[in-house]
């Protein structure tokens, strides 16, 4: 998923930056690995019915130069209970799972909080600048908010916010807090991919499960894929000479570069290469089927035999 | 409005414990929306179904995903971890799986065997059963399936058969219950694009030969073990929670739904964002021709193999010459005290009795026949890992000939 909301950022608003401190004001990008919103997903989906929300710790990686970007890797979900005047979150509970990732996942630190709803309300300020707060927070680092609601019949969304203090009163600062959106995006990592892919087949069926596809099966959906797109592109084509479709020059250029990359190849050369290949490649199936059905089998047997001539001896 | 933040152990109401009761957990677990499944049955029919081992997997999405992130994030060091969830009438749901954490070992000593192989040993290391055993605690706090259902390995082009795995996979069914899995995902072949995830079982048989350690080859040929029957896969099968499914059809993905504004030069379609982050458009990695590294590899693998196998019957008729040779000398010795016996009987002396043998002779032992089974099985895998890459070249193959030669192909079919 790319950026929802477009949003200009030219600066980010102060952090609670000590005096003395070189406030950093570079604008800031937050990374969402896609585990942690499956895991956001996955805690949402088992809330307790009374609760509306339920919240948890980000955990991510900052990056080195200056901390203009984070990236979110992981997230546990923290018990809360809310009720009209009163907000109670288990930070002991917290603290000790935060103590038990870190040993599994020693490079990621704690970089914010989620809840499931997009709501912002007093809670949230409170919330939220407990997770900034010196100590045991992200100072002096801004803390990420992320809220991920996913309502049934809508669309999940996803919104990621750092705040600024508010001050009205001194009495007030504990729970007022101003979010300020953030631009995040979602990083599908190459290794993710196919996993993603995987998952998707599951999309368009009832009961939401499929199988794992083999190699010959992906080889099949690759190929229709590919047939898809050729149909795509001559109808296209088509629709262009027919004086049906927007011809575009970009699009045709493009389409005559990606012409010119047919290799050409004497048809010899190629009959000889494919021969020489598929040779190899069938003289390695039938060695390896040799040696899982035939020496393997054979030298089994053959450590069999002493025994049995031991068992006559007897 | 006024509202304070309690910081510090607060024990929450009674609500939180409220829903670790599983017929509960699992209402929570649909949405809201959907009518009530039957799942109030579950705990009956659970009890009938107890010692019935699992027949098949549903892994749910968020286990995929943070397996496949912790697999290459230690890329090509191992990784394991444990699986939560739970066995419902025959088909274990793992819901979630944590990693287990990372031995700190000096620079200096990570070139030593024993450390090298920490993480492959972790499943059944004793630290990390406390600390799975907090982090369920934990987990069950919010809700979590709390139960051990195994445990999740990485392997790199299937060489994963191996005495760690089977050990750990021993230790989960013998000191958990039967309804554990060994999970294994296989990085180097999901990068070629699907994505390869099995799950196994050590079969009863050999449980009940590696609880008795019995591998000598009587004990082999009386049970009939093969090396093909160490491990028992089951199927597995993908779910998506209501919100994931939500979550992956918002997933734009232009390249197949065809919304795209016409581009204004060639630089624009390279160079465009949302072709370039669109991860559920057609991957064309499966299509790559140039397998030759992984059928290499996996040569490779295999002649290891097959070495390792040599090794191992080297060793087996080593022992039985040894103990051909014990046997003839234990055979002339009877012999001997045969022919002394009857000459003691015609001198009317009492016999010398026959069976000291037993005492003056050692026969000697035999070597296991575990390691030998395990990398036939080894093997094995190999050889159908070759089979499956070259069906896939050379249907490829094929194609591209017909391809380059469209006179040709044209021909040939007719």
């Amino acid at each position: 998923m790319v950026e929802i909301d477009s949003s200009l950022h030219l600066a980010r608003p102060l952090g609670p930056a000590s005096v003395g401190l070189q406030a950093n004001t570079t604008p800031l990008t937050v990374q969402i690995q896609p585990q942690a919103l499956f895991s956001i997903l996955d805690h949402s989906s088992r809330r307790p019915p009374d609760q509306h929300r339920v919240i948890g710790t980000l955990l991510g990686t900052r990056s080195d130069a200056d901390d203009s970007s984070i990236t979110i890797h992981s997230s546990f979900a923290v018990g809360h209970t809310e009720t009209t005047d009163q907000v109670e979150v288990d930070m002991e509970y917290q603290k000790a799972m935060l103590q038990l990732h870190m040993r599994a996942n020693p490079k990621e630190v704690l970089v914010g909080w989620y809840a499931t709803s997009s709501e912002l309300n007093t809670f949230s300020a409170l919330i939220q600048n407990h997770y900034s707060s010196q100590g045991e927070g992200t100072y002096p680092f801004p803390a990420v908010h992320l809220t991920v609601e996913s309502k049934p019949g809508k669309d999940v969304e996803v919104r990621a916010y750092i705040s600024s203090a508010v001050g009205v009163t001194p009495e007030r600062a504990a729970d007022s807090a101003a979010f300020v959106p953030v631009p995040y995006s979602i990083n599908y990592s190459e290794a993710d991919r196919s996993g993603v892919e995987s998952l998707e087949g599951a999309k368009e069926a009832e009961s939401r499960t499929t199988g794992i596809m083999t190699d010959i099966e992906s080889l099949e959906k690759s190929l229709e894929d590919t047939l898809g797109m050729l149909d795509r592109v001559s109808k296209y084509v088509e629709g262009v000479i027919e004086e049906e479709e927007e011809p575009s020059t970009a699009l045709g250029q493009f389409l005559l570069n990606t012409l010119a990359l047919a290799p050409k190849v004497d048809p010899s050369d190629i009959e000889k290469d494919f021969n020489n290949h598929i040779q190899d490649v069938l003289t390695v199936s039938y060695l390896a089927n040799m040696t899982c059905y035939g020496a393997v089998d054979d030298g089994w047997r053959r450590g069999w035999q002493p025994a049995r001539r031991r068992q006559e001896a007897e | 409005m006024t509202a304070n933040l309690r910081v510090g152990g607060i024990v929450l109401p009674s609500a939180r414990v409220k829903i670790i009761s599983q017929e509960e957990l699992h209402q929570d677990n649909e949405n809201p929306l959907e009518s009530p499944l039957p799942f109030i049955v579950r705990p009956s029919a659970m009890s009938t179904l107890e010692d019935q081992p699992p027949q098949a997997v549903q892994l749910e999405a968020l286990t995929v995903m943070k397996t496949i992130k912790h697999c290459a994030a230690r890329h090509p060091a191992t990784a394991t971890g444990f699986l939560v969830g739970m066995d419902n009438n025959g088909t274990l749901e793992v819901t979630n799986c944590f990693p287990f954490p990372i031995v700190d070992v000096p620079a200096e000593a990570q070139f030593e065997q024993q450390h090298f192989n920490s993480a492959a040993a972790a499943p059944r290391a004793k630290a990390n059963a406390a600390y799975q055993a907090e982090m369920i605690r934990m987990q069950k706090e919010v809700g979590v399936d709390a139960n051990n259902v195994g445990w999740y390995t990485s392997a790199n082009l299937g060489d994963f058969v191996n005495s760690n795995f089977i050990e750990n996979q021993y230790y989960y069914q013998k000191e958990l219950n039967e309804r554990t899995i060994a999970l294994v995902h296989d990085i180097s072949r999901s990068s070629q694009g699907a994505l390869s995830m099995r799950a196994f079982r050590l079969s009863p048989q050999f449980m009940t030969a590696y609880k008795e350690n019995k591998f000598t080859t009587e004990a082999l040929l009386k049970s009939g073990l093969k090396y093909s029957e160490i491990l028992v896969e089951l199927p597995i099968r993908l779910h998506n929670a209501h919100n994931v499914t939500t979550f992956l059809n918002q997933i734009p993905s232009l390249l197949s739904k065809g919304e795209i504004t016409p581009p204004t030069s060639v630089h624009s379609i390279e160079s465009n964002p949302s072709i370039a982050r669109d991860e559920l458009g057609p991957n064309f990695d499966k299509l790559a021709l140039n397998i030759d590294p992984f059928l290499q590899q996996t040569c490779d693998n295999l002649l290891d193999s097959v070495e390792t196998h040599h090794v191992e019957s080297n060793n087996f008729s080593y022992y039985s010459r040894a103990l051909g040779r014990e046997q003839q000398k234990i055979q002339q010795w009877q012999a001997k005290r045969k022919a002394e016996n009857a000459a003691r009987a015609i001198s009317k002396q009492p016999p010398l009795p026959e069976d000291e043998w037993q005492k003056l002779f050692k026969l000697p032992t035999e070597p296991s026949r575990l390691e030998s089974m395990l990398n036939s099985r080894q093997v094995e895998q190999y050889a159908k890992q070759v089979d499956g890459f070259v069906a896939g070249t050379s249907g490829k193959m094929f194609a591209v000939r017909g391809n380059l030669l469209p006179g040709e192909a044209g021909s040939s079919v007719e």
